[in-house]
């Protein structure tokens, strides 16, 4: 059971945890379970990577050169992709995208990794504040990804094709699919990993929480000003 | 940018540079913030949200502390999850380069102004930082 019972933890913040923890030790689109698994394990271990912190003091992480820290094998692309992810997304810049994925590593390889460690990221920021030991995926199912492309995608301003669905008024004020829904269009299990976690944190409609509306907006936008995040 | 409307819909106007003025917190009295916003209890959610972000122990040992006294244990676990969900959802934004919805765009051309949103944007990032 995931978190400690002596903790107000909902219910259905566990669950989507949890069934979070299940979709990472599947495999997926682009990547095997062991892989999504190692992804992980490169999160959580890329704050301490002397490299990153290098960068995170330097007046651009792009001055400065070397290789990182990896607990992992995985490639040298897709662990630079993590720990940048981790320890420093407000600076990522297109040119830095138009890069990393212009070598090896696919976009849609890219989006896969990205919901992973954001998936990640939720669910190990929750359990650290809460002092809780870090949940870990149960074992990697056998198994080939199913390499499936979206041609449900469309080119609207982002760095990265998006999903292309319908768009309507919505009484939040935005559309009922806001850029941020669609922005993992390219691969669709990514959304399937990442959103329902999210929503048992948040929504932007009715959701029970001990918290109003404006201090849930305020935590939010306290959190997207740490990360520099435009969006 | 939520908050915003959040506060239209209470009748109420919130002063947004308190959430970007990430080092001007406190007043140096410790009293409180300089460049208050205006919503309830905001100095411990901010405390929350900073320490959620930072992930260092101590800090957050302290936000759940006075969390818990402030605002009760079940409000203070959900705050943590949503901060928690932002400090993932941001990552999405951030690697992507998505725009931003276009009626968010066009409605708030002042606030990211006043608040120095303006300045995470991509061309911004890129001027800076490429």
């Amino acid at each position: 059971m995931l978190y400690d019972q002596s903790l107000p933890v909902r219910d259905n913040v566990r669950q989507s945890h949890q069934a979070g923890l299940d979709q990472i030790a599947s495999p997926g689109t682009w990547f095997t379970a062991a892989e999504r698994f190692a992804i992980v394990s490169e999160a959580r271990h890329a704050s301490t990577c002397p490299l990153c912190v290098a960068r995170k003091h330097a007046i651009s992480p792009y001055i400065v050169d070397g290789g990182h820290d990896s607990a992992t094998d995985l490639a040298v692309d897709i662990v630079e992709v993590i720990h940048r992810l981790v320890t420093d997304s407000g600076r990522l810049t297109e040119r830095w995208f138009s890069d990393i994925t212009g070598r090896d590593l696919s976009a849609e390889m890219y989006i896969e990794i990205v919901g992973v460690v954001a998936t990640s990221i939720v669910i190990d920021s929750y359990s650290v504040a809460l002092a809780c030991e870090l949940a870990t995926p149960s074992q990697p199912i056998d198994g080939d990804p199913s390499k499936l492309s979206n041609s449900q995608v469309f080119n609207g301003g982002a760095w990265v094709p998006m999903l292309d669905s319908p768009q309507e008024a919505s009484e939040t004020g935005l559309p009922t699919q806001p850029n941020i829904g669609r922005a993992m269009g390219l691969v669709p299990s990514a959304i399937a990993l990442f959103f329902p976690v999210m929503r048992s944190h948040y929504s932007l409609g009715d959701i029970d929480l001990g918290i109003s509306r404006d201090q849930i907006e305020l935590l939010a936008a306290r959190i997207s000003a740490h990360n520099q995040c435009f969006y | 940018m939520l908050l915003r409307r959040s506060g239209e819909k209470s009748n109420r106007e919130f002063h947004l540079e308190g959430i970007t003025a990430l080092d001007d917190q406190t007043a140096g009295d410790g009293t409180g913030p300089t460049n208050s916003v205006g919503v309830e209890n905001e100095q411990i959610l901010l405390e929350i949200a900073d320490a959620v972000y930072t992930s260092e122990p101590s800090q957050l040992k302290e936000a759940r502390r006075k969390g818990a006294g402030l605002l009760g244990e079940q409000a203070l676990v959900d705050a943590i999850g949503v901060a928690a969900g932002f400090n993932g959802i941001t990552k999405i934004a951030n690697a992507t380069g998505i725009p931003l919805d276009e009626s968010t765009e066009s409605q708030t051309i002042d606030m990211r102004e006043m608040t120095q949103i303006d300045d995470y944007a991509e061309a911004s990032k890129s001027r800076l930082w490429d």
